[in-house]
């Protein structure tokens, strides 16, 4: 009779060759459909707008559909203040989310719980919801109006319809994530680090200014960049609370492709949304990985 | 000259947790005093009060006759060193030392100067451009000592500073932060809960415990003469042993031992070092263990009723596991309500 080797332990992850497509299978589903849904229309679209067929029907390189964009004035207006409402989305929402999050990463007791519940809030209200909320508070004869008219004041000049209400909707939207990311990056700061540097003598300015601003500074770019790429390709907000002209690329494109029929000049909108969308992106991975390199 | 003087400061914190409870300490010009206790005595709430971390709920503390109380700790003349090194890290070692320095305006030469010179104190010449991730746990600790020494704080207050490190290089820090400490003359209130670092360091100890002060003596005087029950237990090995005494004689577990003091319960002490042994067949104790640590032996003893002691002897190889042994202590305290009231 021999004795039965005893049977070695299995380890968690099998490196075994034999095993591995079973772990490709499983990412294989995801892979399929981002490559269906996302990276093929992309190269679908980028085709379609740069080989289409001459006068002569001769299928060949055409920038007609980019110089027509870049060349006529109301769709350089429409990114102009496109690229203008993220600029300023991006400032004020630094400026909003940012005492935030130092107060709530600073403070305890039930007030910043409190704070923190009202800055996450946003984030379950869906941005149609958000809209009409808007448009029946700072709206024409919105609840502002209506308490200003009641105590004999004159009506407020409303941000509906103009590009100030797609900023105010769009930051109040982002306002969550934002503060969420810079929390989270907040909370990498060590209190003593912070006391080290009240300890050599700076004080409250010099301390956020040279301590912390430096480490969250990831956080920040990382805040920013998701809601620029949100914000820069939004639809909703600025379709139900921004003007009719100019407009953001978001409203642009669906009226270029539904309401004028145009699917080529849409298509060709979308192209240069993504290349502005991928430009920043591109920005931020550069930059967090300098910081990273540092 | 720079004299911290701490009167009858409180800390309640919500809830209410009282950390520091009416305390009091005068630390001299150029002293080294050691706050010593285990976690939970409020001896970094202390240092932290003194460096303006946080404010006492009462109490006034002084520097050189200046009332610092209030101050925020931009504005105090100390310098603390913390227990987790808080090194930033997005600096080099150079900016670390340097940030201090520009906040005051400090012209550049004058800073450059500076922090060489702190850097060569430390040990750390030539350290300036490193990142303070390049460095080693002791080398990020002599940084944070250099960093509070480059502006010449008038007190120094550090927290448990080789908490973190291992115990070759802890011991080998004290040394040198000592030696610094004592080139420079600055005074300093340091915060441990190890007392061989308070021994080893300290001019002065001050024991604690709930937030007051237990004992406030030289190192030799609190290992040798412990006022109270807990210094006596918390100071290196003590034997702590509770009996009755009656008529003089106290009594435990058959031990008996003459102590003039009145009637009614009492707490033995007695070091090891300071418990001879006898063989005897008919002892009181019965050896458990014995160690030989090569310069000495350690003898683990149990009494009739299982209360274990300990004995330092000279050649261990004279006693065995089982052996019956009689106590012939040396030297002894007893206390009674937490107050030392015999002393041999």
């Amino acid at each position: 009779m021999t004795d039965a080797a005893p049977a070695a332990p299995r380890p968690l992850i099998d490196s075994n060759d034999s095993r591995r497509p079973h772990g490709l299978l499983l990412v294989a589903i995801p892979v399929f459909l981002v490559a269906w849904l996302v990276i093929w229309p992309i190269i679908n679209a980028i085709g379609r707008t740069l080989w289409r067929p001459d006068a002569t029907g001769a299928l060949g390189f055409n920038l007609n559909s980019y110089v027509f964009f870049f060349s006529d004035q109301y769709s350089i207006n429409n990114l102009t203040i496109t690229l203008w409402t993220t600029l300023v989305c991006a400032i004020v929402l630094l400026a909003i989310c940012l005492p935030i999050s130092l107060y709530l990463r600073f403070s305890h007791g039930k007030l910043p719980a409190y704070v923190q519940a009202m800055a996450i809030f946003p984030m379950f209200v869906p941005s149609i919801i958000l809209a009409y909320a808007f448009i029946r508070v700072l709206g024409p004869n919105g609840m502002v109006d209506i308490l200003l008219n009641s105590v004999g004041l004159p009506k407020i000049r409303t941000p509906y319809l103009t590009p100030w209400g797609p900023v105010i909707g769009l930051v109040w939207d982002n306002i969550p994530l934002t503060v969420l990311i810079l929390l989270s990056g907040l909370g990498n700061v060590a209190n003593q680090a912070i006391e080290a540097a009240r300890d050599v003598g700076a004080n409250r300015f010099q301390v956020f200014w040279h301590i912390i601003l430096p480490r969250i500074s990831n956080s920040v770019l990382v805040a920013i960049s998701f809601a620029v790429l949100g914000i820069f390709s939004s639809f909703t907000l600025p379709y139900l609370l921004g003007p009719a002209s100019p407009e953001m690329m978001g409203p642009f494109m669906n009226r270029t492709f539904r309401e004028v029929n145009d699917p080529l000049n849409a298509i060709t909108q979308a192209v240069i949304t993504f290349c502005f969308c991928i430009a920043f992106g591109l920005f931020y991975v550069r930059s967090v990985a300098r910081n990273q390199g540092k | 000259m720079s004299v911290l003087k701490i009167t009858d400061v409180s800390k309640i914190f919500a809830g209410p947790t009282v950390a520091v409870d009416n305390f009091s300490l005068e630390v001299a010009n150029g002293e080294l005093v050691c706050l010593l206790g285990p976690s939970g005595s409020g001896k970094s709430t202390l240092l932290r009060m003194v460096g303006g971390f946080e404010r006492p709920t009462s109490g006034q503390m002084t520097i050189d006759g200046d009332d610092i109380t209030q101050l925020p700790p931009e504005r105090r003349p100390t310098g603390m060193v913390f227990q987790s090194h808080a090194l930033w890290t997005h600096m080099n070692v150079f900016k670390n030392l340097a940030f201090g320095l520009k906040l005051r305006g400090l012209p550049q030469d004058q800073i450059r100067h500076k922090v060489e010179d702190v850097l060569e104190l430390v040990g750390l010449a030539g350290y300036g451009a490193r990142g303070v991730n390049q460095l080693s746990g002791g080398q990020q600790q002599r940084v944070a000592l250099a960093r509070s020494l480059v502006l010449e704080p008038k007190i120094l207050l550090l927290d448990e500073p080789f908490a973190s490190l291992d115990q070759h290089l802890r011991e080998r820090l004290r040394e040198e932060v000592r030696d610094i400490q004592q080139r420079l003359k600055i005074t300093t209130l340091f915060v441990t809960h190890g007392q061989d670092e308070a021994l080893a360091m300290a001019d002065r100890i001050v024991v604690m415990r709930d937030g007051r002060t237990e004992q406030i003596d030289r190192p030799d005087v609190v290992y040798r003469d412990p006022q109270t029950p807990f210094v006596a237990g918390f100071i290196g090995t003590m034997n702590l042993i509770d009996g009755e005494v009656t008529k003089g004689r106290f009594t435990r577990a058959g031990l008996a031992l003459d102590i003039p003091i009145p009637d009614g319960p009492a707490t033995l002490a007695i070091r090891p070092e300071a418990l001879d042994l006898e063989a005897s067949g008919t002892g009181v104790a019965q050896v458990h263990r014995v160690t030989d640590y090569g310069t000495h032996g350690l003898v683990d003893l149990d009494l009739g009723d299982g209360t274990r002691l300990k004995a330092m002897v000279a050649h261990p190889d004279l006693f065995s596991a089982g052996q019956k042994v009689n106590l012939k202590p040396q030297a002894m305290a007893a206390y009674r309500d937490n107050a030392r009231v015999y002393r041999s």
